[in-house]
């Protein structure tokens, strides 16, 4: 009972698993290459953040949306500001 | 009844590459058997500050909760879910990072701060990891009779999944650094 619990929540998200990991390759090249290196002034992985997060918010319903929710993490449908500065 | 410790260690490896492996420990796919006890990482907002060179980020972290089955039994479930709230300050070269746990409240609260920041002896090339867990058994809910004994066994488990982080840490600083082009000579 406790592994079947297990694994369903463990795969709850995993329909974004490619849109995930393109996006944290993304980001993490981002991070490296330029954050840390003073050039702040421009977000990037714009395209695969929207990606990503539109995979999350509609696999996030079931189980994970209502506590996130609540702890103000998710919010119902305001974009991400800054995502939405650089369009 | 709060149980509360304190780790740190340093890095021999500049603040930069630190706190990029910082990054990358929880979603690379070759570091899931040593941090077995993550079973899935999201990113659910980040937001740049491109003035002041601060990055905020929060993740959402599913962890098999730690502790002996009859606890697992207790409480349902052997799953909890985290969320990680992590301000990055490129300018002044500080990362933080808050995890606390948002299911399982009503029974424990578990926050751990993490703080990178280079280290005061030699700033560009060291940097030292300040860890600080707090757990906290909630006096009224099924587990307070037995809340010394699961707080420590799950400071015991904190403690373990710590070792096994930093392993995995030391492991990515490495090949970053083999990759680095800081590394090639210069033409």
């Amino acid at each position: 009972m406790g592994l079947h619990k297990k694994t369903s929540s463990a795969s709850s998200t995993s329909p974004c698993a490619d849109l995930r990991s393109a996006y944290h390759n993304c980001f993490n090249r981002w991070y490296s290459e330029k954050f840390v290196k003073g050039r702040w002034d421009k977000e990037e992985c714009v395209s695969e953040w929207e990606k990503y997060r539109a995979c999350l918010s509609e696999h996030l319903d079931d189980k994970h949306r209502p506590f996130l929710e609540s702890e103000g993490v998710v919010q119902a449908d305001t974009g991400n500001p800054i995502d939405d500065a650089y369009k | 009844m709060v149980k509360a410790y304190a780790q740190e260690h340093v890095y021999k490896h500049p603040w930069e590459r630190v706190t990029a492996a910082s990054w990358r420990k929880y979603v690379e796919p070759e570091n899931r058997r040593s941090l077995s006890h993550i079973l899935e990482v999201d990113t659910l907002n980040r937001r740049l500050d491109p003035v002041s060179g601060k990055l905020y980020t929060t993740r959402g972290l599913t962890v098999h909760a730690p502790g002996p089955w009859f606890l697992h039994k207790i409480v349902g479930q052997d799953i909890c879910q985290c969320v990680e709230s992590t301000v990055v300050d490129a300018k002044a070269q500080s990362m933080e990072l808050t995890t606390r746990n948002i299911s399982l409240q009503k029974f424990i609260e578990v926050e751990e701060k993490v703080r990178y920041d280079p280290h005061s002896d030699n700033p560009t090339e060291w940097t030292v990891c300040r860890q600080e867990t707090s757990i906290r058994i909630k006096p009224l809910s099924a587990l307070a009779s037995m809340a010394e004994k699961i707080e420590q066994r799950c400071a015991e488990t904190f403690m373990q999944n710590s070792a096994k982080g930093r392993e995995v840490m030391e492991r990515i600083c490495k090949y970053l650094e083999a990759d680095s082009p800081m590394m090639a000579p210069p033409l």
